[in-house]
């Protein structure tokens, strides 16, 4: 395969809190290729949203205390605070959960969307501003000049969404990182902002990072995924592998508690038991074993390491690395 | 819509009007007792010669019927003269009026353009030896009173300074009577004062700014400018700054009223010939109708201060309609 465009290597970032220090990211890795979606899915509090942001180096007050992130041919963790201002918005672009606090209420829409070509292009404002309208349209914002100048209370959350990603766009960057596009908006409105997203990356080739805890958004999206559990990566590959032959059983127990239309025979929806671990106190080994219906007595010892697993998926899992087939209990 | 908004707005001032005027009123009638305005006790008047004073004055009538004959006279523009000088009410409200205007102005001037930034700093830099020094001169700036502020600047500025025979700054006054009334004898007059006063509104403003620009600094829009590749000062300022100083525009609005009221006591210890200060004197003599005439004055800069926030909201806050 060629050189990844975005390369995530060992990632760890902390915070501090009172309780203790939080590993938030511990040792995530992960390539993105121009052009692909990856998808990073995970529970709340598992981490992927904290990784996104460490990426972009906005995980403040959090502290990213090793790793790299390789972005052509640069070390994202090392650069200047003003070179990282230069690879923001232009190189990769970011948008977020909820649209409706995501646009700053009191400035235009129009105004917003063109900041990045003003800021990081020197366009002057009317350059931008036609820049951004045409953005707009293309986003499907019908009669965007006009609309350009609401503001954004003015907007519905689905249409501040696609301002959001046409505020994205504008400076045609090469990755986006969408931090739960759509966990925030109404099941149809969900539906048009991913066929946006889709479109966006066939069109433009911007490679997408898209963060959802919904795997049906992943299946649909996403040729990669990753699945997190409590700030680690325990299972990657490609999508269609994985929904059909889960690696590491928290994907399993994930792909299970959700209903699918296709299943052969309507099986009972079953629940992951338990709650997320607490990201203060690790339980030891892997963080998974107390939740783990595969367990053995060496899951609560050892943590396992990320590895090929079959064909195509890696897996931290040491169920399945001894070559344990993950079947029904 | 807009203009519907401020007539029916305006309307709904003219109760608040004839209640801060009666309430005045009532206050004088019932603690004056059976002093007669601008009249020292003097033994050689007589019984009846007080009863002709008062009668004079219109002060025999029940309250409510001198009450109403202001009333009249202000429909016809006409606040009437003063009980103890005989000049017209208004003529005293023109001339003071402007000083302190002038002073109060100038204080809420210096506030903004100095409790902006602190603010702004305390909020960015929470909890640093910064933050903590400015919120220790914050308090002191509610704590200590105005008038004893006042009086050290006068004994800094004014006494100590002139004994060492250094530049110093005049203690009071808006002009020196001799070879004052330039511009530049003025500002002198003006800086003890507007120090004084506006170190009240920096301490105010500056903590308000500080609470309101951490709680916007946290808002999701801030995450989104960050990662457009905005500067942090462009963060700051320009996404953040104009959402945190909305709130802002109630309080400062509210200072307004400040002109006559939170002025006063500057205006007093620096002999400033204020507004303030008039109300402040005839009140003491009970001159019915300037203290009346000020009120009312007073009331309407309060309506007005009001109205221009909420007016002030919708132009740095798109959100709000006014209807």
């Amino acid at each position: 395969m060629t050189q990844p465009l975005l390369e995530v290597q060992d990632l760890h970032t902390v915070f501090s809190t009172k309780e203790g220090t939080v590993k938030a990211v511990d040792g995530v890795s992960f390539e993105l290729h121009s052009g692909e979606t990856l998808g990073i899915v995970g529970e709340s509090g598992c981490g992927k949203s904290v990784t996104a942001m460490s990426i972009m180096r906005l995980q403040r007050p959090g502290r990213i205390v090793g790793g790299k992130v390789m972005f052509k041919g640069q070390d994202l963790t090392r650069i200047s605070e003003y070179e990282m201002r230069e690879i923001r918005g232009r190189e990769i672009a970011m948008i977020f959960q909820d649209p409706m606090t995501s646009l700053n209420p009191v400035y235009r829409v129009g105004w917003q969307v063109s900041e990045p070509t003003r800021l990081h292009n020197g366009w002057d404002a009317r350059k931008a501003l036609s820049s951004a309208v045409n953005m707009l349209g293309r986003v499907g914002i019908p009669s965007a000049s006009a609309r350009a100048r609401d503001y954004p209370h003015q907007f519905s959350g689905g249409m501040r969404q696609r301002a959001m990603i046409a505020m994205g766009l504008t400076t045609t960057p090469q990755v986006l990182i969408a931090d739960e596009p759509t966990t925030a908006l109404d099941v149809t409105i969900q539906a048009q902002i991913l066929d946006l997203l889709r479109d966006v990356n066939r069109e433009f080739g911007t490679a997408t990072i898209l963060i959802t805890h919904n795997l049906g958004v992943v299946a649909g999206m996403c040729q990669r995924l990753i699945v997190m559990y409590a700030g680690k990566v325990v299972e990657a590959g490609p999508t269609a592998d994985v929904f059909a032959n889960p690696k590491h059983p928290y994907t399993w127990s994930l792909l299970r508690s959700i209903p699918r239309l296709d299943a052969e025979r309507h099986e009972p929806l079953k629940p992951i038991e338990g709650l997320p671990p607490n990201l203060v106190d690790l339980p030891s080994g892997c963080a998974f074993h107390p939740r783990c219906v595969f367990r053995v007595e060496r899951c609560a010892r050892d943590v396992p390491a990320l590895i090929q697993v079959g064909g195509t998926q890696r897996a931290a899992c040491w169920v399945t690395q001894a070559g344990t087939e993950l079947k029904g209990v | 819509m807009l203009a519907k908004y401020i007539a029916r707005r305006l309307l709904a001032s003219v109760v608040v009007v004839l209640g801060v005027t009666l309430i005045t009123l009532l206050l004088m009638d019932r603690t004056r007792g059976a002093y007669v305005p601008g009249i020292d006790f003097n033994p050689s008047l007589r019984p009846e010669d007080i009863a002709r004073l008062r009668a004079d004055l219109g002060l025999d009538r029940p309250f409510y019927e001198w009450y109403l004959s202001w009333i009249w006279g202000v429909l016809h523009g006409d606040f009437g003269h003063s009980m103890i000088d005989g000049s017209t009410v208004m003529s005293h409200i023109v001339d003071r009026l402007p000083n302190t205007i002038e002073l109060t102005a100038t204080a809420i001037l210096i506030g903004m353009v100095v409790a902006v930034p602190v603010g702004v700093i305390g909020a960015l830099r929470r909890g640093s030896k910064t933050d903590h020094a400015l919120t220790v001169v914050s308090v002191a700036g509610f704590a200590v009173p105005q008038f004893w502020m006042g009086l050290m600047l006068i004994l800094i500025f004014s006494v100590t300074l002139e004994q060492h025979g250094l530049p110093w700054l005049p203690s009071s006054g808006a002009y020196s009577p001799f070879n004052g009334g330039d511009v530049l004898d003025r500002l002198q007059h003006l800086v003890l004062p507007a120090t004084v006063l506006s170190f009240f509104y920096v301490s105010t403003w500056s903590r308000f700014i500080r609470s309101s620009m951490l709680e916007v600094l946290s808002q999701d829009y801030i995450r989104t400018a960050r990662a457009k590749g905005m500067s942090e000062r462009r963060v700051v300022y320009l996404h953040g700054l104009r959402n945190a100083l909305i709130p802002l525009i109630t309080l400062i609005g509210l200072e307004l009223p400040g002109l006559v009221s939170g002025g006063l006591v500057v205006e007093v210890v620096f002999g400033w010939p204020g507004i303030g200060r008039l109300a402040f004197e005839r009140a003491l003599q009970y001159d019915y109708s300037t203290v009346m005439g000020v009120t009312f004055f007073a009331t309407l800069l309060v309506i007005a201060g009001n109205l221009l926030a909420d007016l002030l909201y919708g132009v740095l806050d798109p959100r709000i309609r006014y209807g």
